[in-house]
Order: C-alpha cells, then sequence, then structure tokens
C-alpha cells in the first residue's frame, strides 16, 4: 500500500514536473524587410528572440537557404529569461529586385524544433541597364543601337561615362527620356568581321564607391549555309496582321 | 504614254502586288501557331481573337492577291487589301509608340536586314500602290 | 459585272472562310484555342545530349563549387559575381544555340533566376533551365 502509494506520488510529481518544464522561445519577429542601399554590400536582419520558458533552449542548428546567406546566433545555448538574436547577413553580391531567404533554426523545443526565418530584401541597384548586350548580325547595317541606363533616384547621378574596351565600337551618352534615365547609343564601326567589346559605364555619383558596371557589344560572326538564310526569309515574310512584306533581298 | 502602255504598267503592278499577298498569305497558312504568335505580340488583340484570326487572315490574303491575278472581283480585292495593310501600318506604330520592339513586324524572330523604319517605307509603298491601282482601275469591267 | 466593290469585298471575306475552316479543322488539336501556351523552360539531360553541340552550359552556382567540378565547357554566371561574369557570358554566346542553366538541388532557385535575368536583362531566347540540376548530370554521366 506504501509502495503504491508512494509510487503514484512520484508519477504524479513527475508529470507536474513535465507540465511545468516549458521551453519557449519568443521571437520578436520572423520575417523582417529590408532595403538595403545602393552602395550596400551586405543586408543585415536582426531576429530577437527571448526565452521565455523556465528550461535552456539548445540551438541544434541555424542553417540559411542559400550560400549568399550566413546566419550566426549569440549563444548555443539559451537560460530561460535570456536574451538574444541571431544574425542573417546576405550577401547582395549582382542581385537586384526582391530577394527573399530563410534561414532554418532547429532547437530542442518539443513543441517548436524547427524555425523559419525569412529575410527580404528590396535591392534597388545604382544603375540598370536593358539590355545588357547589343549585337549586330554579319553584314548588317551598322546603325546604333540604345542602351537604356535607369539610375537609382537616390544616388543623384548627373553623367556617365562609357567606353569600349576596343575601338571598333563608339558609344554616346544622351540623357533619357525621364530623369534618372540615359541612353547610351552604340555603333560598331563596321559588321563585316566578328568582334565583341565590353563597355564600361562609370556614374559620376559622388557616392559611389567606384563602383563600375558593364554592358557588351557585339558583331557576330556570319551565319552559317543557306538553311539558315531560308528560315529567316521564311519568318521575315510571316509578318503579322495584315500585311506582307516583300521578299527580302 | 498611251492608254494601252498605262494598262500594261498598272497590269504589271497588279501581278506584282497580288503576287506578293498570295506569297504571304501562303507562307502564313503554313504555320498558323506562329502567325498567332507574331499577332499575339503586337498585345492589341486577345489570344483566342488573334488564332482565330491567324486562321483566317492568310486566306483572306490569298484570295485577294488572286483577285488582283486574275482581275475578277477586283475592286473588291483592292478594297480589302488596302484594309488590312492601313490596319498593319497603324498597329505598327501604336506597337512601335508602346515600346514593343517589334523589328521587321516580327518580334523575337531574326530580323537581320529589316529595320521598323524600312518595314513601314516598305508597306507604305504597297499602300500606295494599291492607292494607285484602285484610282486606276474601271468602275466595271469594260475591255480587257 | 456591275457588283460593287463593296458586294465584291463582302463575297471575297465569305469565301475565305471555306478553307480558313477547313484548316483550322485540320490543326484543332494542334493549337491551343483560348490561352498561349508558354514555352516551358525546363530540359532534361536526355533532351540537352540531344541538342548536341548546340548548347551552351551555364553554371549559376557558387565560384567554389563551380571551381570543384562543373559540366565540361560551361561557363560561370552566378548572382555573387553577376557584373562581373555576364559581359564574358555574353561574348561567348551566339543566337544560334541553346543555353541551358543549371545548378545544385541545394541552391537550384540560383539556375531560374539566372535564366530569368538572361531573357529579361539581355533579352536573350532559348534560355532553358536544366531539370534536376547538377545532380541528374552527375547520375547520367557518359
Amino acid at each position: 500500500m506504501n509502495t503504491n502509494f508512494s509510487r503514484l506520488i512520484g508519477i504524479l510529481a513527475l508529470a507536474a514536473q513535465a507540465q511545468s518544464a516549458r521551453a519557449e522561445l519568443k521571437w520578436e519577429q520572423t520575417s523582417v524587410d529590408l532595403r538595403p542601399g545602393f552602395n550596400d554590400k551586405q543586408a543585415v536582419a536582426h531576429f530577437n528572440y527571448e526565452n521565455v520558458g523556465n528550461t535552456p533552449v539548445h540551438f541544434k542548428s541555424v542553417h540559411a537557404s542559400c550560400g549568399c546567406t550566413t546566419a550566426q546566433t549569440q549563444n548555443e545555448q539559451v537560460a530561460p529569461g535570456q536574451k538574444g538574436e541571431i544574425t542573417a547577413t546576405f550577401n547582395i553580391g549582382g542581385r537586384t529586385g526582391t530577394q527573399v531567404k530563410t534561414v532554418t533554426v532547429q532547437t530542442d523545443d518539443p513543441e517548436r524544433s524547427s524555425i523559419v526565418l525569412t529575410l527580404k530584401a528590396v535591392i534597388t541597384p545604382l544603375l540598370e541597364f536593358q539590355p545588357t548586350l547589343v549585337y549586330w548580325q554579319n553584314g548588317e547595317e551598322p546603325k546604333p543601337k540604345i542602351i537604356t541606363a535607369k539610375a537609382n533616384k537616390d544616388a543623384a547621378i548627373k553623367k556617365l561615362d562609357v567606353s569600349s574596351s576596343t575601338p571598333d565600337f563608339t558609344a554616346k551618352v544622351d540623357p533619357g527620356s525621364a530623369p534618372n534615365e540615359f541612353r547610351i547609343s552604340v555603333q560598331p564601326r563596321d559588321t563585316t568581321k566578328a568582334v565583341y567589346a565590353t563597355l564600361t559605364i562609370k556614374p559620376d555619383s559622388p557616392a559611389n564607391t567606384g563602383n563600375m558596371f558593364s554592358a557588351a557589344a557585339r558583331v557576330m560572326p556570319s551565319a552559317p549555309a543557306s538553311k539558315s538564310t531560308l528560315s529567316t526569309i521564311r519568318h521575315d515574310l510571316a509578318t503579322p496582321a495584315a500585311t506582307a512584306a516583300s521578299p527580302s533581298q | 504614254m498611251d492608254l494601252s502602255s498605262r494598262n500594261i504598267l498598272w497590269r504589271i503592278v497588279a501581278l506584282i502586288v497580288g503576287g506578293i499577298f498570295i506569297y504571304a498569305g501562303v507562307i502564313k497558312a503554313m504555320d498558323p501557331v506562329a502567325f498567332a504568335n507574331d499577332i499575339d505580340n503586337y498585345k492589341i488583340l486577345p489570344w483566342p481573337l488573334a488564332v482565330r484570326l491567324a486562321f483566317y487572315l492568310p486566306w483572306l490574303e490569298m484570295l485577294c492577291g488572286l483577285a488582283l491575278l486574275l482581275r475578277s472581283f477586283y475592286r473588291g480585292g483592292l478594297f480589302i487589301l488596302t484594309g488590312l495593310v492601313s490596319i498593319f501600318i497603324v498597329a505598327s506604330v501604336v506597337a512601335r509608340a508602346r515600346g514593343l520592339d517589334i523589328t521587321c513586324g516580327c518580334f523575337g524572330h531574326a530580323s537581320k536586314n529589316w529595320n521598323f523604319s524600312g518595314h513601314l517605307a516598305l508597306d507604305l509603298a504597297i499602300f500606295a500602290a494599291l492607292i494607285a491601282l484602285w484610282i486606276s482601275s474601271p468602275r466595271q469591267q469594260q475591255e480587257l | 459585272m456591275k457588283a460593287s466593290a463593296v458586294r465584291q469585298a463582302l463575297l471575297l471575306i465569305a469565301l475565305a472562310f471555306v478553307p480558313a475552316i477547313g484548316e483550322a479543322i485540320y490543326f484543332r488539336d494542334k493549337v491551343s484555342w483560348q490561352s498561349p501556351i508558354p514555352a516551358s523552360e525546363l530540359v532534361t539531360v536526355d533532351q540537352a545530349r540531344s541538342w548536341g553541340d548546340n548548347v551552351i552550359w551555364v553554371d549559376a552556382r557558387a565560384d567554389n563549387e563551380f571551381e570543384r567540378d562543373h559540366i565540361p565547357g560551361a561557363i560561370l554566371l552566378n548572382e555573387d559575381r553577376w557584373n562581373e561574369l555576364l559581359p564574358h557570358f555574353l561574348g561567348q554566346w551566339s543566337p544560334e544555340r541553346k543555353i541551358i542553366v543549371y545548378c545544385s538541388a541545394q541552391s537550384c532557385n540560383a539556375s531560374r533566376e539566372v535564366a530569368k535575368r538572361l531573357r529579361d536583362e539581355a533579352q536573350l531566347k532559348n534560355v532553358f533551365v536544366l531539370d534536376g540540376g547538377w545532380e541528374e548530370w552527375l547520375k547520367d554521366k557518359r
């Protein structure tokens, strides 16, 4: 009788303990939006947490979704009542637009063993080009083609300096149709032989950290065989809507 | 130039223009899906309409081209072709104004030598030829 | 024949329907009548092989992964060093060739991102993504 009773007490005590032995990591936010400046090479998100439970929480792993993001935790072990943060550092590289990177955190908390932290960064680069490649077919008329450059409006870029890696192409910059827009006019000397040039574009912005951007210009090698010429004529003639083009020369 | 030489001249122009439209119609009829995509690239018509038009228009072009050649339904053919060319010219200009890169009218197709203005000039020339044929054609089929 | 131009035109318009409908019936299963079919960007390793020499391989993975091993002849083009690597790739490209971008299962959004940027920024056509990525290629090697 005694042993049964004490066993019962023991079980109840154990149960009571299990109930109150809660670990709980509370996150201030699990999703952070960032707007890095055009000169920033990294975007850093801080994910703050607090252990509002009464047992320590242990981080088993902190793992980012891609190689461009690293994540670090201040402490491996979080005592009850302790606060800390996980820092996610996103290396922007050449990325643009809206980038979403996640960090998956594994803990020993049985309730929530896996948490996903999200870093959302909206990147507006210093300069964007459309298109980044202009090219001419062999024998095509060497008329200028336009690359439109859009500058980040916070950068206050007044001028762009464009140079070609070979003298086979010339480049000229004019203001574009909208503020912070430029028209880069590229022209080959001739289109008789295949040439490739990198166009280096330097903005004059004082905040500029020596950023250089590039686009490409090419004259393609002469097209192989009559088979492709025939299919080109076919395509040239299949003009839409109502009219016909006369057969190309 | 006397009347018969002028007639021969117009006959030749009609043959050339008619031939162009027949050739173009045949090419488009051979690949209606490609033509449907070309129409769609102008972003003026919804796809279901574009695809049905892609099946219909080439045959209309061919018939009208034939009308010019055979001098049968001649003015009717001229009337339609003139209408089609005008619509196309307007559509090209509108597409260009909207910033759609339609070179040679063939968005995405290899357009080696035709740029927008060259193509437009050509279409205007065809348009002018059609108008000229219209003006010079008799109201009724008279002689031969 | 005193038929007016308009009447002739209407007749031609009506007449054209006959072959047009005939052709539409002939092609009825080969055409998407309701919506344009977007070209799928995925290709399998087998499809890629069937294209033979006409392919430019683009490796969208990180530098160290590329250095370790890559598809023979592949050009490195990742977003980390996009501005640096892009001109080099553009110098190798030509319109007749098909571009296939790949990455590893770890970073597999990278190939789609790179493919999208090549289409949007450089306005290239025939840009595809390798289904299964680098791992799929390894499986099939030789």
